[in-house]
């Protein structure tokens, strides 16, 4: 089978942020790492628009339409803002995901180890296969 | 009073849905930022809290083409938010409770419900002020009056409240079909069940098994009319006449489930947890 890598990518764009490069890798650094690439696997997959991975210390971005970065990023802090505050009011305990389906699209919300991740998908997209792929 | 009504019916059904799944332990529905309906366990407090938080998300919601449903799903337990005909309902389950059955039985009975309501009082408020007290004891007196004034016109319009006295053309048009003196004939009670598997060596395969307290109703229903077969309808329009008899597993009675043969599965293309509407057949 030949795969169109090309046209995945043409309109992404990748932000990397990492203000503490010459640092030791802790823990953290490890988890992001590997939730990186787990997530550029995914991001290959038919149906997913892109992704916001954040960080204490970085943030990898890769989202189909890259002017509107700042709309999603602002979205996603919100979404898992407002989970929280509705988790603790009725005692949920730790938020494991929170899935936002719109009209157009969906996105899954995780937070794992203090690392946000926020995957923008088709509606019809497979959120449950993503969600086993990226949980601990 | 119509959103007495509305408060009332939603109330009733959110608790219901408690009854049939105890793995609920809140939920409430809500409207452009004010509260429809709640049961009696979740303080207004946390609504106002959820609500807020809810629109905080919906003001940012556009990148995704606006929101429609929220599911969070927590260690202990999930808060699922979907939109429904407008309004928000909000469930909070254990972590043990079945999603699929929980959006199953919300998804369908709340728009039912709200379907039916709009029916019978087909002019909302526009404003989407609701109150969730019981409706007042006079409410029905005040039907009367409206009903007697729309069959006779030229009854003095004096003893009606000032808000009813002057309907406009389109309300009157509205409320005109309501009013229909058609009496209403007897129907077969249609009734929404979950699909359950049957098989088995000795399980006839043109036979479903129906919930004995629903067969108890059809039966307090008709008298001595038997029944002995039901028309079964899926939601997508399919349908079958089959024979049924009571469930026999004991643990199934009450929890609105109907257990259906393979071969009538395939026919009606639905499978276990979906629903199908069952009527009885009076002959």
């Amino acid at each position: 089978m030949v795969k169109k890598k090309h046209s995945l990518h043409e309109t992404s764009t990748t932000v990397i942020v990492d203000d503490e490069a010459d640092v030791t890798p802790n823990e953290e650094d490890k988890v992001f790492t590997n939730l990186s690439q787990t997530l550029a696997e995914i991001r290959k997959e038919t149906g997913v628009i892109g992704y916001i991975l954040r960080s204490n210390t970085s943030a990898t971005i890769d989202l189909k339409e890259p002017e509107k970065i700042v709309e999603y990023a602002l979205f996603s802090s919100q979404v898992l803002d407002s989970s929280r505050e509705i988790s603790e009011l009725f005692k949920l305990d730790a938020i494991e995901s929170v899935l936002i389906e719109g009209k157009e699209t969906k996105a899954l919300c995780m937070d794992i180890d203090g690392i946000k991740i926020s995957i923008f998908m088709e509606r019809n997209a497979d959120h449950t296969d993503i969600l086993k792929r990226v949980s601990p | 009073m119509n959103n007495e009504v509305y408060s009332f019916a939603l109330k009733s059904t959110l608790q219901e849905i408690q009854n049939i799944c105890p793995d609920v332990s809140n939920s409430f529905i809500f409207k452009d930022g004010k509260i429809l309906a709640k049961d009696e366990t979740t303080p207004e407090k946390d609504i106002d809290h959820t609500i807020d938080a809810f629109d905080s998300i919906t003001e940012k919601a556009d990148i995704i083409g606006g929101l429609e449903a929220v599911t969070i799903q927590g260690a202990n337990g999930r808060v699922n938010i979907a939109c429904m005909n407008d309004f928000y309902l909000t469930t909070v389950s254990s972590k043990e409770a079945d999603e699929k059955y929980v959006n199953t039985l919300t998804r369908i009975l709340i728009p039912i419900v709200i379907r039916l309501i709009e029916k019978i009082h087909p002019a909302l408020p526009e404003d989407g002020t609701f109150t969730t007290v019981e409706p007042e004891p006079v409410e029905p007196v005040e039907d009367e009056v409206v009903e007697e004034v729309a069959e006779t016109t030229e009854e003095s319009e004096s003893n009606m409240p000032a808000e009813e006295t002057a309907p406009t053309e389109d309300e009157e048009e509205q409320f005109a079909p309501e009013v229909d003196p058609e009496p209403l004939l007897p129907e077969a009670p249609v009734t929404q069940l979950i699909v359950e598997n049957l098989g088995g060596l000795l399980v006839p395969s043109d036979t479903v098994r129906i919930d004995t307290e629903v067969i108890a109703q059809w039966n307090d229903l008709y008298g001595d009319k038997k029944l002995h077969e039901v028309n079964l309808e899926t939601l997508s329009g399919k349908t079958t006449r089959c024979k049924f008899k009571p469930i026999k597993n004991s643990k199934q009675t009450g929890k609105g489930v109907i257990g259906i043969p393979e071969k009538i599965q395939l026919t009606l293309e639905t499978s276990k947890g979906e629903l199908v509407m069952v009527k009885p057949i009076v002959e």
